[in-house]
């Protein structure tokens, strides 16, 4: 008896779940199998998709009793869930009709005298939705749940020896050699009631559920049933190879199993990424190709020498198989590898940054044509794609940004080394001379500039404000002003600053470096001095960025305004920067002089050393050659 | 009424988780960042998540290479090569789309996520180009002193 419900195969009724309809989505299949010593199966088992309901029952009794019993408990079960199911929440449903297929045993064994003391197990799953069912039993068949890998028992037996054990007069080790182990205390049958067990169950995706009677468990290893459960195969493959597993360990009892599988959870985006995200730019490793040759990459100075094939070879196959491995193990390491080698290649030659820019201008192109395309056939792959390869674009970018600054830190160390020895050569000189040397902070290298990026010169962008802005300007920074703290002097004068720097048409730093100047003025570069002016800047920022919003002007002026007053703050600190990194130079200077003169009394130091283990080894000697041996003194030899 | 595209607004209402993430993963982006107090930290990071907003705001790649400028020559200060600088600019980043990322799960309501990684590449390439501009006027001076020390005259 075999049943699997697959992806929305089925709805039912509402009444076993106060949720709207939704799709199951579960995968269930049941078997069962008379074993290799019994000659008729007493289990039976109930797999009815519409009712959402699965039971595995095991009768008991001699005389073909126990087949009976189970058969009449399933009936009874079925009939009443199919008739109540409209009346009754499903936790209580599910009592309520094991409650009735026990009634229904009973009367059927008062019967007829052959018939009297049989029986049945149950285990019974009703699924409420796609995140809830409920699970009740009687006796020794047991549930499953196997989540994240892990295999747990849903229930406890119902025997003689579970509930001395659980009175605590049996030891858990002395319940597992006890002789009545297997004697039931609960079943469907003895009395026209039973308890039933009944637990709710919230349900994961990738959760599996197993119904099973004793003929599994009593034959089979946990560890053997959770790896078959966790294997990945279809519920019918899983409960089929689960009785194998049950007969391979003896088979000598009737064995029955269910299989529910709740739905996969969807792959996540780095999955969808790693498979169909990877086969896709994989597919159109041709046309990334075309479109950096039409974009004229054979023709770049960094394949000069190379026949175009070989060009399009080495250089945009390299990076579309690197993206593509990358993808597919969601590493960036082989596009890093890729542009560390081709800019390195670049660089040993002497090769400059623009060259190398375009390339990686045109391969960067090229890759978002490719995504553009796969985008409009599947719009979801084609997003996740998109921000893979910009991804692996930016991993790209940081070798080459990695190899960039090690040359200018090359670059930097041979200033510094050429300007010493330079320096040198003219102190000897002047020393030579015998006259006074000359100034020496005038002619330190620190006074080129030697602190990367600090460009006072250099042009701003957007020179030129009409009177409108000019006006809107104003305006925000009156509001600006309103909305100061009186007490905040600073914050205010910062504001007067942004405004003359925003409204200054020509556009030009040197606005800025007066206002920053004039903010600066006497402060000295300690920490309270310097944090205090940036916390203002701060504020000033805050407020500003806030009153934009206020002022009344048009909508398009208003971004107008927002971006004449973020340049000019950002003009503002770029000043502010450049004094407070004026200040420090001396202490920088001091710095270097101090390890100038350190490393000067290191050599003296030095050289002292050299001097004394010389005049030692010559004493030693001098002891060797002239004493004897006697009065050779503490030299040790 | 605010002048910013939606998804300018929609990185407004992401920033302080971006920055809380940040906050806690600051050890990791910059050890002088992790360092810092909490305070100073959330300030420096907030900064440049400002900025960040306002290139998506504006679009705005003069005003943003401006920033970058100013942001490399503070950090050089502090004795902070620009490989650790744009390394740190780039996890900021990348941080930013992967908040956005699980807070926007579904590819339709995900155009931010792509967007910072965009503007995550543009400031890669910017800061690249920065360098590239540093290095080519450094290399003019290595010319000019070389030239000097071949003929014997004083530096500056």
């Amino acid at each position: 008896m075999v049943g699997a419900l697959d992806e929305g195969a089925e709805r039912v009724a509402a009444g076993v779940s106060n949720q709207p309809q939704q799709q199951l989505q579960m995968r269930i299949a049941g078997d069962t199998n008379v074993g290799k010593v019994r000659t008729t199966n007493e289990d039976s088992m109930i797999v009815d998709h519409q009712l959402r309901l699965y039971v595995v029952l095991d009768g008991m009794g001699g005389a073909n009793a126990g087949d009976l019993a189970s058969q009449t408990a399933r009936d009874a079960i079925g009939m009443f869930v199919q008739h109540q199911r409209l009346t009754m929440e499903p936790k209580q449903l599910l009592e309520a009709a094991i409650q009735y297929g026990s009634a229904a045993v009973f009367n059927a064994a008062q019967q007829a005298r052959e018939r009297h003391g049989m029986g049945t197990t149950c285990v019974a799953c009703m699924i409420i939705d796609a995140k809830r069912a409920v699970v009740a039993h009687v006796g020794d068949s047991r549930a499953y749940l196997l989540r994240h890998g892990r295999l747990q028992s849903l229930t406890r037996d119902h025997t003689i020896v579970e509930e001395l054990v659980d009175r605590g007069v049996l030891a858990a080790d002395e319940a597992e050699r006890h002789p009545y182990k297997n004697v039931l205390s609960r079943n469907l049958g003895a009395r026209p009631e039973t308890r039933v067990d009944v637990l709710e169950l919230e349900i994961k995706p990738g959760d599996r559920i197993m119904l099973c009677s004793d003929g599994l468990y009593g034959y089979a290893s946990n560890d053997g049933m959770q790896y078959l459960l966790g294997s990945g195969d279809p519920p019918e493959t899983v409960a089929r190879d689960l009785i194998d597993l049950a007969l391979r360990g003896g088979g000598g009892d009737n064995v029955s199993v269910i299989v529910i599988e709740a739905p996969q959870p969807a792959p996540t985006s780095t999955q969808v990424v790693r498979t169909s995200g990877a086969t896709a730019w994989w597919q159109h490793r041709k046309r990334f190709l075309q479109i950096a040759k039409d974009r004229g990459i054979t023709k770049n100075a960094i394949c000069r020498g190379l026949k175009p094939d070989e060009a399009l070879d080495l250089v945009a196959s390299s990076l579309c198989e690197a993206i593509f491995h990358d993808l597919e193990k969601s590493t960036g390491v082989n596009v890093w590898t890729f542009a560390q080698n081709i800019a390195g290649g670049w660089f040993e030659r002497g090769g400059q940054w623009q060259p190398l820019r375009d390339l990686m201008d045109i391969l960067a192109v090229s890759a978002r044509a490719c995504v553009d395309d796969i985008r409009k056939t599947d719009a979801k792959l084609g997003f996740l794609l998109d921000v893979a390869v910009s991804r692996a674009l930016v991993v790209a970018e940081l070798a080459l940004g990695g190899l960039l600054a090690e040359r200018l830190r090359h670059v930097d160390h041979d200033l510094i080394q050429i300007h010493g020895a330079m320096q040198e050569t003219i102190d000897g000189e002047l020393d030579r001379h015998d006259t006074e040397a000359p100034e020496r902070t005038s002619s330190k290298f620190i006074d080129q500039a030697t602190i990367p990026f600090m460009r006072p010169d250099r042009p701003v962008t957007n020179p030129g404000v009409s009177a409108e802005l000019v006006t809107a300007i104003e305006k925000t920074l009156t509001i600006a002003r309103g909305r100061t703290s009186p007490r905040a002097e600073l914050v205010k004068q910062i504001l007067e600053s942004l405004e003359t720097i925003a409204t200054d048409p020509s556009g030009q730093f040197a606005s800025a470096v007066i206002a920053a100047r004039e903010l600066y003025g006497v402060r000295t570069v300690d920490d309270a001095g310097v944090t205090q002016l940036f916390d203002a800047l701060d504020a000033a920022r805050i407020i500003t960025a806030s009153s934009v919003h206020q002022a009344s002007v048009p909508d398009a002026m208003r971004a107008k305004v927002l971006r004449a007053v973020s340049s000019a703050h950002q003009r503002l600190v770029g000043a502010m920067t450049g004094l407070v990194l004026e200040a420090v130079s001396p202490y920088s200077m001091r710095l270097e002089e101090a390890k100038v003169a350190t490393g000067e009394l290191r050599d003296k130091v030095a050289r002292t050393e050299r001097k004394r283990a010389e005049l030692e080894r010559k004493f030693a000697s001098t002891v060797d050659q002239s004493l004897p041996w006697e009065r050779r003194g503490t030299t040790e030899w | 009424m605010s002048t910013a595209p939606p998804v300018a607004r929609a990185y407004d209402l992401l920033r302080p988780k971006i920055l809380q993430r940040l906050l806690e993963l600051r050890s990791t982006l910059d050890p002088s960042l992790g360092r810092l107090e909490e305070s100073t930290a959330r300030a420096q990071i907030g900064a440049v998540l400002d900025h960040l907003g306002n290139f998506i705001a504006t679009g705005d790649l003069g005003l943003h290479r401006a920033f970058l400028h100013t942001f490399m020559a503070m950090r050089a200060a502090e004795a902070q090569g620009p490989a650790a600088v744009l390394a740190m600019l780039v996890a900021i980043g990348d941080t930013a789309a992967q908040v956005s990322q699980e807070e926007n799960p579904a590819p339709e309501g995900s155009e931010l996520t792509l967007l910072l990684t965009r503007v995550t590449a543009s400031t890669a390439r910017a800061v690249n180009d920065l360098i590239a501009e540093e290095l080519e006027r450094r290399m003019a001076q290595w010319s000019e002193l070389s030239t000097k020390e071949r003929k014997g005259l004083p530096p500056a």
